[in-house]
């Protein structure tokens, strides 16, 4: 099993955000994930990935049969689990280039293998540039660093190209994206498909999902999967909305 | 009043005798004015955190014979001006149209060197007036008005151990001129050696300022770089500071006339047991000036790094933006960092912040490198790094940025850096 | 538009009354007898005579201090009065029955009832009128759960102990020039002791009131907190309206044991002088906290008052993950001066301190925030956040920012910033579009400029604040 999640209670500060949710990925298996803005989407990845102040109240999550929480944060990322973020965080000063190469010989140095010289990185690097569209300059300048929301997005995908991870969440990596970029995105993720990496898809459109087909559709509402089907769950939401939910229980408090 | 000044005015009355250049009665006006001044103590408020004692302490070696190589900058085409211990070396490189320099004495210079000598430097700094009334060394530069000087004028100012030099750079830039000079000091013997630059800048000029104090050891290093912005002028400085014994600098910038423009980027990097003060200060007497300051500092070992950064907005300066911002890392138990933003503000519709932190780690950034698989102690490095890097980078002059950047990097690696926080 | 604004801020100051009470005041003058008689007036033990004395020989050899951002005449300290009490409080009457009403008629004109019916509920008062305490309330019921809250000259009579141990142990006798000045000379003041593990019932309260000409005030405040304990403390202060200066010299003292919790309030308003800067209070306080481990200071101030302000209330956090907090509001105008600002020494590992200060300055008047944080060696962990913001309203006022920021711990953190703004064109426009008038548009940008400092005063006070600095805004047009 590449992912399971296990009655996954969690909290940030002091509020229970995380209230039971239960998840399994197979191996080559696409899982998306929708729901309001609130749910606990992005939070369950900083859960996945070890943010600090995103604490495990109860519950388990394994990936590739290994407890993720006894982890820290970047050996799990040595392990293969791979976030796109929602907001990229901008690093001025270091490098675009400096940083992903030290990224990728960190992970290559886990997985037993030989760091890579500058210049095989270079090649590399140009590669992964080109691939999502991004002028090569974006090598040279900071981390993020006055990125367009866009750019940030495609930044993130180029990082996920170099870092060939087994597990990926990518959190509403089409947003604010223009049709073109999408399919950049699209493109990008799917160049990496290859029947044993798996990936959790957050969105909140249907879009995406034209391009990135999965095969489970899973609704996250008020910390926990309320529902998961088909690819033809997220058209159906993409029709009538999240009415059918009610209101969450906090709304009258 | 201490020995080490008491002999200072003692060689001033020689000096003066000396010297009968058109400075002679700027001199004699600068040593009655030092002659009322007290020796700072730590209850100086602009002395608070350094100490004079080593200055005091100081007994000078021989004078050794050491003389450093002129480093050559890839890609930098310059003027250069050696001096070794307060000594021109060699000839006067061949100038372009537009600009003439000449040493503090020299007669064809006068009318540039008396009409800017004294006038941007604050009369009440002691140090700046101890270089008045003992400084016969230095360069007198004059830009004439329109002339744009593309090829940077480098100043270089080695001093050896054994050395007491005092040195001057007085700059006038004529209207719409525009220059770049680097001023380069560098020497880590005991030595003393004061050094301050006074910049003039004409209507619509333009200047890119470097100093890189690059001194180190047992030097006592004690100086200052002002200027004075005529309207629509503009100022960009970056300041690269290593700490010594003693370093102090004092930047001073006059906003004079309107629409001016100034950008001030200062960093330091500090070890073993090195002591770096600067103290910034920016006058807006007039409406309408821009001033956007940085100063960043890495404080590593038993350093001390101090910082004061004034900002001075006059009752009729209306319409200023003003900005500053300090930020440091400490990396080490031992090493102290004294900060102190000022904003003395007069007049209501301005834009005025500044920020100042220490030891601030961003979270966000350190989360993200993390979640890339990149260890922890290397993520702070390359922070912390980036920090300094940032303000490199834009340094506008590409091939210098270039030619600094491994410099600081390699000072950088030796410091030692905190585990994990 | 700025005209407006300025007539807007205008003000009026309500507590400018004077009293027709006998008193019984020195002659001005300042040498070892006049001390010797305020201590024989208090009835004071020989250590405590012993104690003012050294205090005094320590302040003749001190210098007035210089350094803060003021400009103001000398204070000739031969020409004030010392000591000044009601004829009537001589014979110290046992209950509220025996307080001459005039007396009782001036709190009740500043809005402080002093019989406990007509009072706020849990609120506790200790009334300081010039050198003296009137009355204390709540006293009873304030024994019940433990509390000890009354007149310091009460305390060293009774409870001599806890003063010997705690007075001057925060701020030792030979601090600074005015404080000791006030450990020579001060007259009353409030002391309150909570005993381990209480929570105090109520808000206590001590209300200062200056009336006679020439006296100064210098008043001393001793809170401690014990293990576990937790206090709400509120201060006010007023002065009738003269054209002379007058100098109120205050120390105040937090002692918060381990787990305590002391949360101290002031709202100042002395008499501020006249808009060409003729009469007023020269308030010079210094107020200071010493944190043990896991306790909490908490500073909250609003000053509107005194002509000149200098005051800095600090935090000592000496225990592991002690915390600090300052919170202030600095309303100037006409001519006055304030200096205020916070110190906090951050000793202990994983201490935390706040520094907001939002100041106002209108008129001719100049506001400084001037703080000190500094990171000790042992302060692992430690943080600090400070925030200074200022609001300049017309182009003759002045506002200044001097925080000074010391670290020699790697692992602590300081983050300072500060800005400046004015009550913009744009502002008052959008106001006055929507049908606000000047006076009410100004107020309201004060007021939503100040909010995050009043949030912090107690219920009772946040009111009384805002009230405050809506008629200091409130326009004397016509
Ligand atoms: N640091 C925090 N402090 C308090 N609450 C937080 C914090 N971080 C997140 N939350 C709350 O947790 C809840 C879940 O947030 P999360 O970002 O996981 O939602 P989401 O499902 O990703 O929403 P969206 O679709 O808008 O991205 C929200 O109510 C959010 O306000
Ligand atoms: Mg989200």
């Amino acid at each position: 099993m590449m992912l399971t999640i296990k009655d996954l209670h969690a909290r940030v500060e002091d509020k229970i955000i995380l209230k039971g949710l239960n998840l399994t990925v197979k191996p080559g298996e696409v899982h998306a994930i929708m729901g309001p803005n609130g749910a606990g989407k992005s939070t369950l990845g900083y859960v996945m990935s070890g943010r600090d102040g995103y604490e495990l109240v109860s519950g388990s999550i394994e990936m590739n049969g290994e407890d993720l929480m006894e982890m820290d944060i970047e050996e799990r990322a040595q392990q293969g689990l791979f976030l796109a973020f929602q907001y990229p965080v901008e690093i001025p000063g270091v490098s675009n280039m400096e940083f992903m190469k030290e990224s990728v010989n960190a992970i290559r140095k886990a997985r037993g293998e030989e760091a890579l010289t500058a210049a095989e990185f270079l090649k590399i690097a140009k590669e992964a540039c080109k691939q999502v569209n991004l002028p090569l300059d974006f090598l040279k300048r900071g981390v993020n660093e006055g990125f367009s929301g866009g750019e940030k997005k495609r930044n993130e995908i180029m990082q996920l190209i170099l870092l060939k991870p087994k597990l990926v969440i990518l959190d509403e990596s089409d947003s604010g994206l223009d049709i073109d970029a999408l399919k950049v995105v699209a493109d990008g993720v799917n160049s990496q498909r290859d029947g044993k990496r798996s990936f959790i898809v957050v969105t909140h459109y249907q879009r995406l999902l034209d391009f990135i087909e999965p095969d489970y559709v899973h609704i996250l509402a008020d910390g926990k999967i309320v529902k998961s089907g088909g690819p033809e769950l997220a058209k159906e939401v993409e029709s009538t909305g999240y009415a059918w939910l009610g209101k969450p229980e906090e709304a009258g408090a | 009043m201490s020995d080490w000044l008491a002999q200072v005015i003692d060689r001033a009355d020689a000096v003066a005798n000396a010297q009968k250049d058109e400075l002679a009665s700027l001199r004699q006006n600068a040593l009655a004015e030092l002659k009322q001044q007290q020796w700072p103590t730590r209850r100086t408020e602009a002395w608070r955190y350094t100490s004079l004692h080593p200055l005091e302490d100081m007994t000078l070696p021989a004078l050794s014979q050491d003389v450093p190589a002129v480093p050559e900058i890839d890609g930098v085409d310059s003027l250069d001006f050696v001096f070794v211990n307060g000594k021109l070396q060699g000839d006067m490189p061949k100038l372009p149209k537009g600009v003439s320099v000449g040493g503090l004495t020299d007669s064809a210079m006068q009318a540039a060197a008396t009409e800017v000598f004294g006038t941007v430097k604050p009369r009440t700094h002691l140090f700046g007036l101890v270089n008045d009334v003992l400084a016969t060394d230095g360069l007198v530069i004059d830009v004439a008005a329109g002339a744009k000087i593309s090829q940077p004028l480098r100043i270089l100012n080695f001093v050896s151990a054994g050395s007491e030099t005092h040195h001057r750079v007085l700059v006038r830039i004529g209207d719409e001129a525009s220059v770049s000079v680097i001023e380069h000091g560098a020497g880590s013997g005991a030595s003393v050696n004061t050094a301050f630059a006074e910049y003039a800048l004409g209507a619509k000029a333009r200047l890119e300022h470097y100093r890189f104090a690059l001194h180190g050891g047992d030097a006592i290093h004690i100086g200052g770089a002002h200027f004075s912005l005529g309207t629509e002028a503009r100022l960009n400085s970056t300041l690269v500071g290593y700490g010594s014994q003693l370093s102090r600098l004092d930047y001073d910038v006059i906003h004079a006339g309107q629409h001016a423009n100034a950008k001030l980027n200062a960093v330091y990097l500090l070890a073993p047991r090195e002591h770096f003060d600067l103290h910034t200060n920016i006058e807006h007497a007039v409406p309408n000036g821009t001033t956007e300051e940085n100063a960043r500092g890495i404080i590593g070992d038993r350093a001390r790094a101090v910082f004061n950064g004034r900002i001075h907005i006059h009752r009729d300066a209306q319409k200023t933006l003003a900005e500053l911002n300090n930020r440091n890392l400490l990396l080490s138990r031992g090493g102290t960092i004294s900060t102190k933003p000022e904003l003395e503000i007069y007049a209501d519709d301005v834009q005025c912040a500044h920020g100042a932190t220490v030891a601030e780690i961003d979270d966000k950034a350190l989360y993200y490198m993390l979640s890339r698989g990149i260890k922890r102690e290397q993520a702070l490095v390359m922070l912390n790094f980036g920090f300094i890097q940032e303000l490199v980078a834009q340094m506008p002059n590409k091939a210098l940025a270039k030619w600094l950047e491994p410099q600081l990097r390699d000072r950088f690696m030796l410091m030692d850096v905190r585990n994990g926080s | 538009m700025s005209e407006q604004i300025e007539k807007a801020i205008a003000r009026k100051y309500d507590a400018g009354f004077v009293s027709e009470i006998e008193s019984d005041t020195f002659p001005p003058g300042l040498d070892e007898d006049v001390i010797r008689r305020i201590s024989e007036m208090k009835n004071e033990p020989e250590w405590m005579l012993e104690w003012r004395l050294q205090a005094f020989r320590s302040w003749l050899k001190m210098k007035e201090p210089d350094w803060a951002h003021l400009g103001y005449e000398r204070i000739d300290y031969q020409s004030i009065s010392y000591y000044s009490a009601p004829k009537s409080m001589k014979d110290k009457p046992k209950s509220l029955d025996e307080v001459d009403p005039e007396l009782i008629r001036t709190y009740e004109k500043l809005g402080i009832p002093l019989h406990e019916q007509k009072m706020l509920a849990g609120v506790a008062v200790d009334a300081v009128f010039d050198s003296v305490s009137v009355v204390t309330t709540f006293r009873a019921k304030l024994e019940e759960a433990g509390v000890i809250f009354c007149p310091i000259s009460e305390a060293i009579q009774k409870y001599p102990e806890l003063v010997k141990k705690y007075l001057g142990s925060v701020v030792p006798r030979s601090d600074n020039f005015f404080a000791a000045l006030n450990c020579a000379v001060f007259t009353d003041g409030s002391f309150v002791y909570i005993p381990k593990g209480v929570r105090c019932p109520m808000e206590l309260s001590t209300y200062f009131r200056i009336n006679e000409l020439n006296t100064g005030q210098f008043e001393r405040t001793l809170i401690i907190a014990d293990e576990g304990s937790h206090v709400s403390y509120l201060e006010g202060c007023t002065a009738p309206q003269r054209d002379e200066n007058q100098l109120h010299a205050a120390v105040v003292e937090l002692v918060a044991l381990d787990d305590a919790e002391i949360k101290y309030s002031t709202v100042q308003n002395w008499y501020p002088g006249d808009e060409n800067g003729k009469g007023g209070i020269y308030n010079f306080v210094t107020k200071r906290g010493i944190a043990h481990k896991n306790s909490k200071i908490s500073w909250t101030q609003v000053e509107t008052g005194s002509a000149i302000t200098w005051k800095y209330p600090s935090c000592i956090l000496k225990g592991d993950n002690s915390v600090g907090e300052f919170y202030s509001v600095a309303l100037t105008r006409g001519r006055q001066q304030a200096d205020t600002g916070t110190k906090m020494i951050h000793l202990g590992k994983n201490t935390k301190s706040t520094i907001v200060s939002k100041g106002i300055s209108a008129g001719n008047s100049s506001n400084a925030y001037r703080g000190l944080v500094k990171m000790g060696p042992g302060a692992d962990g430690a943080r600090n956040h400070t925030e200074c913001d200022s609001l300049l309203i017309g182009d003759k006022c002045a506002a200044h920012t001097f925080p000074y920021i010391e670290s020699s711990n790697p692992s602590a953190i300081v983050e300072h910033e500060a800005t400046t703004s004015k009550v913009s064109d744009d502002q008052m426009f959008l106001c006055k579009q929507r049908g606000l008038d000047a006076e009410k548009a100004v107020s309201m940008i004060v007021n939503g400029f100040c909010k995050e400092v009043f949030k912090e005063l107690p219920m009772e006070f946040a009111v009384e604040a805002g009230k405050l600095l809506e008629i200091s805004l409130e326009g004397s047009v016509g």
